[in-house]
């Protein structure tokens, strides 16, 4: 089910009362709805935005609702609270849509503000048709709405020779120690009975990398997420213990789920594997405990992900990385162990997500490029791999370093028994340059991670 | 100016009269603003037959009325009013030029007492409300039902907003200026609202905050227990059952009591006097004006505050109670949300201001109490119209009215406007009730033209009058979307008893003393005897009569038959859900007597049902 999402700036004048004269008025606003706006239909929406008024407010963090229904009931109504001189004011008005008059009633939007139940003034708004009008339909968006916890149910269907992974990262921020928590289901190819194991591991600022490993224990089939023994990982919670260590942590997803492989590989698994992240962002919450340390966790940034598939590729890397305001940057770059295609350079699943919109739109462009060009690069390597790439006025280089001393080397098995070798460390760093054509390359944004990427290389 | 010559004429004014300082010279001016004040139609018909007559003095005499020496112009109208065809139409021209010549010749009449200060309300011009605002509750018209039923929803704790056309007239500004003018802003049309048919029918209601209650007589009939339990049985209208202590409840508010014979005045005291001699049951009128100074002023406003209009006595309650009146809006429409489950729902209301701008405000509940004329247009407007019997089922109260001359000077604008209720005829469905008129302004069409209506109106002073109102059968229509249309066709049985009763308003006059009835029947204005008004009579038919009517109810009736009542049993209408109906259109029949208390009681039962029911979620 998609959404819409689209930006409106509103100007005008409001006459405050006890005030002679007038104060111009500006609005830009974001309005967020959980469903396709349909014209004929009411639709709901969530604002969000900036509310000025000349003198007397500029509150950025503006917040209200929208009630979008030009035909069912010939009104677009905004209520709107923001702060001014220290009070919670309310603006409340709508547009009364007229088919006599569709221009006017449109874009003229008469309010009255209030504080508390008390009238303080009253004015008018109008949609500057000359300069918004454009601005406005290109902004609109009908991004999907999903709910991260309807992607925690299992995959695997009963097919031998299939792996099922649920894995969680994260960065205490106190400590700055990254925390790994790997969950996989194995359906060995041949045929004999599923079992379920992990491990979990700490990468620590300073001192020694260490894990523990569980299970493997026979797979118990549960509806929702991961359980084996003690050790779950679904509905936002993550419990378990492994040797010494003792985890308890809730999750609370911060945004909708990415799909870093094509969302079509995710629904109809025609591709070896692949890996999509339930909630872009997450934050945690609880304990860790290893050795004779205890962690407490508190407002933890990192993610959970998942992967299904027939098992490891022949090289692979990948990264999360938080970086920060809300963006966040997933790249998966691996080279398939099919006969023909091990000998392909590797293919690169990069999404930066910004503001709600990630880039590049479909998962495809950076992979597969336009039809083979211009896809996207990876020089894999340890401790440092590259990954870059451009769309068409756009590109972007992704240094990431694994320092030994903070890089885990585990073994994988495939459901076919092969083995590979990972690196990973929850504590790499990062470089991300993004930069932005326009008569030349100019730098758009640029991040820095120290020690709070989350990455992994993989080979044979 | 128009019609000074026509003016001229009717008054028979003569060399003296031309000066500037003469009443009659006035005239022509006072006309010009009653004509400004009534609807374009009726102006321009006015304009109209006076550019007729003057046509027609032209071909006659080869000069403009204004021209001609005062013996000619007598001449002129002879020969008009030999023309019996032509009468009914000079009675309707002298109409608006008696009005005129009354409150000229009167002069602005002394306030008796100052004017006290009225209980505060909480107005606010159209013009400086907010073209957006919410509320619980919205209420279309400030009248007895509406200002009952915003008391009710105000006190229950609801923000009530009251949308009033008209302006707020306070009591102050009453003794300020001639009765003529304040009818004329205080009415709809000018008080010239015509019902279609025949006979057509004067149907003046008020527009102002109050509503009709600020121009009505004052009087107070309960609602009769018969017509309730007609209500109740025949119609299935369930709240009438539980009416009666919501009567006693708007006696109480109003301050209802018998009126106090000191003020009565000779016009009652005469009614009183003729009844008595006759052996038939009289009384003075239970009315809602405590100390009523007998300004006879009630139709264009208490000049003393003394009659406890609603703008006075409930309105000031709602106000307490956090209520909000709009002044000056017409609401145009009724906004409904469809896209909800089950029936639509009312979601607010949209008003026009008197500059062309327009307000909204949004409220989960409506109330209509804009009157049974009104109310039907407005919820056609609203796409709410869509049920067979909406607008019609109009009932009235037509009434005519008969004066009678006496020896002795009657003065009947001194005293209580509606003063006596004569009960003898109430089962038959004739309420005759002594109603003078306002100074200078007599609803009574004086007989003659000329010399002879001069006289007349030389020596109004010796008139009394009566008026009398029958219960009728509810055969009339309200038509339209935008404007009003009223169609009403005096079913046969009621013209029987609008004669009936100028028969017997004749005989209680001769009764009383008068030495002759002046029956406003333009082919036979007198009669000397009771026999030769009974003959006169027998040669008289309804339409012959001029009828007013009074009390229009009915339009959007309540009742339990989904077929035939628009609204519910509890007054919320049918097919919307947050609308109700709470005024004289609510009526299920016509209820008999003076309605005010009636509507008061209903509006109340309906606002009540509301919030004990299904209430403001449901």
């Amino acid at each position: 089910m998609r959404g819409t999402v689209f930006t409106e700036t509103l100007l005008g004048t409001v006459r405050l009362d006890g005030e002679p004269g007038e104060r111009r008025v500006r609005l830009d606003l974001r309005a967020a709805a959980d469903r396709v706006l349909l014209p004929h239909r009411t639709t709901p929406a969530r604002l969000t935005g900036r509310v000025r008024i000349a003198g007397r407010a500029d509150d950025p963090a503006a917040e209200g609702e929208l009630e979008v229904s030009p035909v069912a009931r010939r009104r677009i109504r905004y209520r709107l609270a923001f702060t001014a001189d220290g009070r919670r004011l309310t603006l409340d008005g709508w547009k009364s849509v007229s088919p006599r008059r569709p221009l006017t009633s449109m874009t003229v939007l008469p309010f009255t503000l209030y504080d508390g139940h008390t009238r303080v003034g009253e004015g008018v708004l109008r949609f500057p048709l000359g300069t918004g009008l454009l601005p406005f339909l290109l902004g609109f968006r009908f991004p999907r709405r999903e709910d991260p916890g309807a992607h925690g149910a299992p995959r695997w269907n009963g097919t031998p020779g299939r792996t099922e992974v649920w894995y969680t990262t994260l960065t205490d921020p106190e400590t700055g120690t990254g925390v790994w928590l790997h969950h996989e289901l194995t359906a060995p190819a041949d045929g004999s009975e599923p079992f379920a194991h992990g491990w979990a591991a700490v990468f620590p600022r300073a001192g020694e990398v260490r894990h523990a490993r569980f299970g493997p224990v026979p797979w118990t089939r549960p509806a929702d997420g991961f359980t084996a023994e003690g050790v779950t990982s679904s509905g936002g919670r993550l419990e378990g213990r492994a040797g010494d260590f003792r985890w308890s942590l809730t999750e609370r997803p911060e945004d909708p789920p990415l799909f870093t492989f094509p969302r079509w590989s995710w629904r109809h698994p025609l591709l070896p594997a692949a890996q999509m992240l339930p909630a872009a962002r997450a934050t945690y919450e609880g304990e860790l405990s290893y050795d004779t340390t205890t962690l407490k966790i508190s407002g933890a940034p990192g993610a959970s992900a998942r992967i299904y598939g027939h098992g490891n590729a022949q090289r692979w890397t990948w990264l999360h990385a938080d970086l920060g305001d809300g963006a966040v940057l997933e790249i998966v770059a691996a080279v398939s162990t099919r006969p023909a295609l091990r000998r392909l350079p590797p293919l690169v699943f990069l999404r930066l997500r910004r503001s709600g919109r990630t880039w590049p739109r479909r998962p495809e462009r950076s992979a597969t490029g336009l039809l083979g060009l211009g896809r996207f690069r990876a020089d894999l390597g340890l401790p440092t791999w590259t990954v870059t790439g451009r769309t068409a006025l756009r590109r972007v280089r992704v240094d990431v370093t694994q320092p030994p001393e903070r890089t885990l080397t585990l073994e994988y098995r495939d459901p076919d028994g092969a083995r590979a070798v990972c690196r990973n460390s929850e504590s790499a760093d990062a470089r991300v340059v993004l930069e932005r054509w326009w008569g030349r390359w100019r730098p758009e944004a640029s991040w820095t991670l120290e020690g709070t990427a989350h990455a992994e290389a993989g080979e044979r | 100016m128009t019609g000074d010559g026509l003016v001229a004429a009717l008054l028979a004014a003569d060399d003296t009269d031309t000066d500037a300082g003469a009443w009659p010279a006035r005239v022509p001016h006072r006309l010009d603003s009653v004509l400004a004040a009534l609807p374009r139609p009726a102006s321009a018909g006015v304009r109209a037959a006076v550019a007729a007559v003057e046509t027609y003095a032209l071909a006659r005499t080869g000069r403009r009325l204004a021209a001609l020496h005062p013996d000619e112009r007598e001449d002129v109208l002879r020969s008009l009013a030999r023309r019996p065809r032509l009468a009914p139409l000079l009675d309707l021209l002298k109409v608006p030029v008696l009005l005129a010549a009354g409150t000229e010749r009167t002069g602005v009449p002394p306030v008796p007492v100052p004017a006290p200060a009225d209980p505060p309300l909480d107005c606010t011009p159209a013009e400086e409300w907010p073209a957006r605002t919410t509320a619980d509750a919205v209420v279309v018209g400030s009248g007895a039902g509406g200002a009952m039923a915003a008391r009710t929803l105000a006190r229950a704790g609801l923000s009530v907003v009251v949308i009033e056309e008209g302006r707020h007239h306070p009591t102050a500004s009453f003794g300020r200026r001639v009765p003529l003018d304040r009818f004329t802003e205080l009415y709809r049309d000018g008080g010239a609202t015509v019902a279609l048919g025949r006979p057509p029918v004067l149907l003046p209601t008020g527009r102002a905050v109050g509503g009709t209650t600020v121009v009505n007589s004052g009087t107070c009939y309960r609602t009769p227990d018969a017509v309730l339990a007609r209500w109740r049985t025949t119609f299935g209208f369930e709240l009438a059952e539980r009416l009666g202590p919501l009567l006693d409840e708007a006696e109480r508010t109003l301050n209802v009591a018998p009126q106090p014979l000191d003020v009565l005045g000779a016009n009652g005291l005469l009614t009183l006097e003729g009844a008595r001699r006759l052996g038939w049951s009289a009384a003075p009128l239970r009315r809602n004006a405590p100390g009523c100074k007998g300004s006879c002023q009630c139709v264009v406003g208490c000049p003393t505050g003394a009659k406890q209009s609603v703008q006075l006595s409930v309105l000031p309650d709602a106000c307490a109670a956090g209520a909000r009146i709009v002044t000056g809006a017409r609401v145009h429409r009724i906004l409904v949300d469809h896209d909800v489950p089950g029936p639509p729902r009312a979601a607010g209301v949209r008003a026009h201001r008197p500059d062309g701008g327009e307000l909204e405000i949004l409220s989960p509940l409506v109330v209509t109490a804009a009157g049974a004329l009104q109310t039907p247009s407005l919820l056609r407007r609203s796409g709410l119209g869509g049920h067979p019997r909406l607008g019609r089922n109009l009932s009235v109260h037509p009434a005519t009215s008969v004066a009678g001359r006496f020896a002795e000077p009657v003065t009947a604008w001194r005293g209580v406007l509606q003063s006596v209720g004569v009960e003898e005829l109430r089962k038959d469905g004739i309420l005759l009730e002594a109603t003078a008129s306002p100074p200078g302004m007599s609803s009574f069409v004086l007989p003659g033209l000329g010399r002879e209506l001069r006289r007349e109106l030389e020596e109004s002073d010796r008139l009394a009058t009566l008026g009398a109102m029958i219960a009728d059968r509810p055969s009339g229509r309200v038509r339209g979307r935008d404007r009003t249309l009223v169609r009403y066709d005096l079913a046969p049985r009621d013209g029987d008893r609008l004669l009936t009763a100028v028969r017997a308003m004749g005989r209680l006059l001769f009764a009383a003393g008068a030495t002759e009835v002046l029956t406003g029947v333009p082919k036979a204005p007198r009669a000397g005897s009771p026999e030769a008004l009974d003959d006169l009579l027998a040669r008289t038919g309804p339409r012959d009569l001029h009828v007013s009517a009074f009390h229009p109810t009915g339009t959007v009736a309540a009742g339990g038959d989904p077929q035939r009542a628009p609204a519910d049993p509890e007054g919320r209408l049918r097919g919307v859900h947050g609308v109700l109906v709470a005024d004289g259109s609510v009526l299920p029949g016509c209820p008999e007597v003076n309605p005010q208390l009636s509507i008061m009681a209903a509006a109340l039962a309906v606002a009540d049902a509301w919030l004990g029911g299904t209430g403001p979620g449901g």
